[in-house]
């Protein structure tokens, strides 16, 4: 059994005297595709904020591919192949939507002013490659029609895609995608879904999504993790979940106690 | 020598403290950082001056005229500058510069108008009061004990009152204030009424204090202010009147020879920004500053 | 006094107008691309001006090699600026750089045997001797004169303008490149830049210390301008001169300074010139004010007239 892509323990995250995450730990299997779940203010965007490197845990650890990442910076740990997107998508609206994407090209040595002076035809072969990759995602996410506009004219579910294609082109080994399917039209969503299954078949990539749409979550993830006030409840397999009596208390008393 | 210097740097500090609680109350309500805050002061001493010294009314009238002068300035420009500006969803950086623009404006005026000698306001140069081994002259007297009842007075509106509340309100959150009910509006022009307030009297004493003064008065006292406003943390009135303080201590007592020679009187600036970056490293936030939250 | 006429006027103008440009290019850098709130960038023109004079004649180094030490010194001062300072909260990042370019300035008005104190560098060989760091760029000067039969002023006019051109080249060209796609993003949204793996810091460190660079550059020519220089030639006013030569130009882009210091030097120095009434009333010290107000009107017209400057679009509006 190899060891999980990523594991978190008791990882404790507060702001003023709320305890956004209040000792969760979750295991994040290698090649599977896993949903975060849980009702508003579980704590999955900040438990994301914390995985990811853009805040500080108080307490716990978080493990990536068995190498601890807590109090790694950010940009680190995206170079590292853990990259996410964000639950309000961060698109570049001054840029063209090309560039939004060839902006992640890993490993780019024309992102150095040293590769750009002195390795000039290296950094004009990897800028060839980069727009050629880009291009291909930004087909697959059916935005190439706005290839170079700017991304400002974009529309909220648009710029879901371009987080996505962005993301997948930084190559990426663990991927957190942060309500993915939010603003996306049905056909859409489908087709990114069984892209996404693709990936994972061909290059053994992870996701792990936070999702409220139930029947996405129950159709395309392997695992299912359950949040509620700052603790993972459950985990297990979708029909595992659904009946798990703590889960539908969690989504009830949520539902009933506004 | 010791308590000397902590007179005086009293006195400085409580004229800056009060500078800083102005632009503070701006700041924490409308985000905007009032470059011309010094121009606001000189205009305040200078307007001392003239009613001081050319319509010779005794100096505690003559402040409070000029301070209402000041105020009446201050709530012109939000009328016509600043108001207007906020309509065009004009951002932080936009304000900031037209602040630059309006420093340079304001300060040149009163260049044009009064010109560049310096004045003296009409007050006995020979009385001096004497407190254990300190000695402070008229002005400076007069100037702590104002100083030290404005820093109570702003103290007690920021915390008690009515309007200290609502500013309060609307400095942590003003879209949710303005839905609350709250007169936003009003609100605005009764701070920046007190900021002018505050502009002129801290413009009135900071002359007294510097005895002789020239148009580039608030100017050259802008970024001690400033970094009494950002050390005490940005927003925070409280913190504005604690930074002022401490760095008007800091900067007479670092002076003082007992401590290795002491820092030579031309550099006490820079001890005020070398306290500023010590805090800031320390405490990002500033000492009364909420921490950032991603 | 040169007549609004003159060549000898406009040539002045142009010489201010291309110093400018080098100076406003290093803040286009910081904050047009980069999105650092910069305000202390006259300490970098102050440091490259000061530099290159104290070794020449403290050290009698040769010119040019104390010019490159110059632009190395400023470009250091760069990086130890940027490194407590740049994690600091926008704001705060802007008020420590004010200060750090008047610290530096105090500084230069007390040490009077480092910088030659607040009478400036003629004092630089010690009181009663005067001293002179130009005589190396003046001979430069009178070959370049020579060789293309022109006379002084043109000839500083074509020196200024073809090191600001090339400046303006070649920071164009490095925006280009992918290193300049990332500056950029940056301005826009740092944390969205990290989420891919870019060391955000990095790259505003070197944005700095680019923008230092060019600060020197313009100081070095300043003090071959002027011949004699002192610390309240390099006052926070003149850091405000350059943003507001950038927001003239628009910000984001490399060729809009130019334009933007241009305009800058003909409201600058021509304001000198107005003969007619009410400017006839006044004599020159109150001038000077009227300039420094006129200039003042300018930036509060540009920010609620036309805050995107003469060429940038509204769409790419930067000022938030």
């Amino acid at each position: 059994m190899t060891a999980p892509i990523l594991a978190v323990r008791d990882v404790v995250r507060r702001f003023g005297g709320l305890r956004a995450v209040d000792g969760a730990s979750l295991d994040v299997e290698r090649g599977s595709i896993t949903a975060l779940i849980g009702p508003n203010g579980a704590g999955k965007s900040t438990l994301f904020n914390v995985v990811s490197g853009f805040l500080p845990a108080e307490k716990g650890s978080v493990q990536f591919e068995e190498r601890r990442i807590d109090g790694t910076a950010a940009y680190r740990i995206a170079q590292r192949g853990l990259v996410r997107t964000f639950q309000v998508p961060r698109a570049l609206t001054r840029l063209s939507v090309l560039d939004n994407v060839l902006l992640a090209a890993p490993n780019h040595s024309g992102e150095r002013l040293s590769g750009v002076l002195l390795r000039p035809a290296r950094t004009r072969a990897h800028e060839r490659n980069a727009r050629r990759r880009a291009q291909e995602l930004l087909a697959l996410v059916r935005l190439e029609e706005h290839t170079h506009d700017y991304a400002g004219v974009l529309s909220g579910g648009q710029r879901k895609l371009l987080d996505l294609a962005r993301v997948l082109m930084a190559e990426p080994r663990l991927v957190l995608l942060d309500e993915p399917m939010a603003g996306v039209n049905p056909t859409l969503g489908r087709q990114l879904l069984e892209h996404v299954l693709q990936l994972r078949a061909d290059e053994g990539m992870t996701f792990l999504f936070v999702e409220h749409d139930l029947d996405v979550v129950m159709e395309a993830s392997d695992r299912v993790i359950v949040m509620n006030e700052g603790r993972v409840i459950a985990t297990g397999t979708p029909a595992e979940v659904r009946t798990d009596s703590r889960v539908i208390d969690a989504y009830l008393g949520a539902t009933w106690s506004t | 020598m010791f308590v000397q210097l902590l007179a005086n740097g009293l006195v400085t500090g409580s004229v800056i403290a009060l500078a800083a609680a102005g632009v503070s109350i701006v700041y924490g309500i409308l985000r905007l950082v009032n470059f011309a805050y010094g121009d606001y002061m000189t205009f305040g001493a200078f307007m001392g001056i003239l009613f001081n010294v050319k319509l010779d009314l005794p100096i505690v009238p003559a402040a409070m005229l000029a301070m209402a002068a000041t105020a009446v300035l201050s709530v012109a420009l939000e009328l016509v500058l600043w108001r207007p500006l906020r309509a065009k969803s004009a951002g932080f950086m936009s304000l900031f510069l037209v602040s630059v623009g309006l420093a340079l404006v304001l300060r040149h005026v009163i260049y044009l108008v009064a010109g560049p000698q310096p004045r003296t306001y009409a007050v006995n140069p020979y009385k001096v009061y004497v407190i254990g081994s300190a000695r402070l002259s008229g002005a400076q007297g007069i100037a702590i004990v104002v100083a030290t009842i404005g820093i109570v007075l702003v103290g007690l509106l920021i915390a008690r009152t009515g309007v200290g509340r609502m500013m309060r309100a609307l400095a942590d959150d003003l879209p949710l204030a303005a839905i609350a009910g709250v007169r936003t509006g009003r609100v605005i022009l009764a701070a920046w009424i007190v900021s002018g307030l505050l502009a002129g009297l801290a413009g009135v004493l900071a002359g007294l204090v510097q005895t002789s003064f020239d148009p580039q008065l608030g100017f050259s006292l802008l970024l001690p202010i400033f970094a009494a406003v950002v050390m005490g943390g940005i927003g925070s009135v409280y913190g504005a009147l604690a930074g002022g303080l401490a760095l008007g201590l800091a900067m007479e007592l670092s002076t003082w020879p007992e401590l290795a020679g002491g820092v030579n009187p031309t550099y006490k600036p820079v001890v005020a920004f070398a306290a500023l970056v010590c805090v800031l490293l320390v405490r990002p936030q500033g000492l009364f500053g909420r921490a950032r939250v991603v | 006094m040169s007549t609004i006429a003159s060549f000898g006027f406009w040539s002045f103008v142009g010489i201010v107008a291309g110093i400018y440009t080098l100076f406003a290019l290093g803040v286009q850098v910081q904050f047009g691309f980069a999105g650092l709130l910069n305000f202390g960038q006259v300490a970098f023109m102050g440091i490259g001006a000061y530099t290159m004079a104290i070794l020449v004649v403290k050290e009698d180094l040769n010119m040019w090699i104390a010019a490159c030490c110059g632009v190395a010194l400023a470009m250091l001062a760069g990086v130890l600026l940027g490194l407590p300072t740049l994690r600091l909260r926008a704001d705060y990042f802007a008020i420590t750089t004010i200060a750090f370019s008047e610290i530096l300035r105090y500084v230069a008005t007390n040490e009077d045997r480092l910088t030659g104190g607040s009478q400036g560098t003629i004092n630089l060989a010690g009181i009663g001797r005067t001293s002179q760091y130009n005589s190396e760029w003046q001979s430069f000067l009178g070959k370049v004169e020579r060789g293309l039969h022109i006379g002084g002023d043109a000839a500083m006019l074509i020196l200024v303008w073809t090191v600001a051109l090339l400046a303006v080249t070649a920071i164009w060209l490095m925006m280009k490149t992918p290193w300049g796609r990332v500056l950029k993003s940056i301005r826009e949204d740092e944390e969205a830049v990290a989420s891919l793996g870019k060391n955000v810091f990095s790259y505003k460190l070197q944005a700095l210390v680019v923008g230092a660079a060019l600060g020197a550059i313009a100081g070095l020519f300043y003090a071959w301008q002027f011949s004699f220089f002192s610390p309240d030639d390099f006052a926070p006013l003149l850091t405000f001169f350059a943003w507001m030569i950038v927001i003239l130009g628009g910000l984001g882009r490399a060729w809009t300074v130019p334009v933007g210091a241009i305009v800058f030097g003909v409201i600058f120095a021509g304001t000198r010139f107005f003969d007619f009434a009410p400017f006839s009333l006044l004599d020159s010290t109150e001038r000077a004010y009227v300039r420094l107000i006129v200039i003042g009107v300018v930036i509060i017209g540009l920010m609620l007239f036309r805050p995107q400057g003469i060429f940038g679009n509204r769409k790419e509006m930067v000022l938030e």
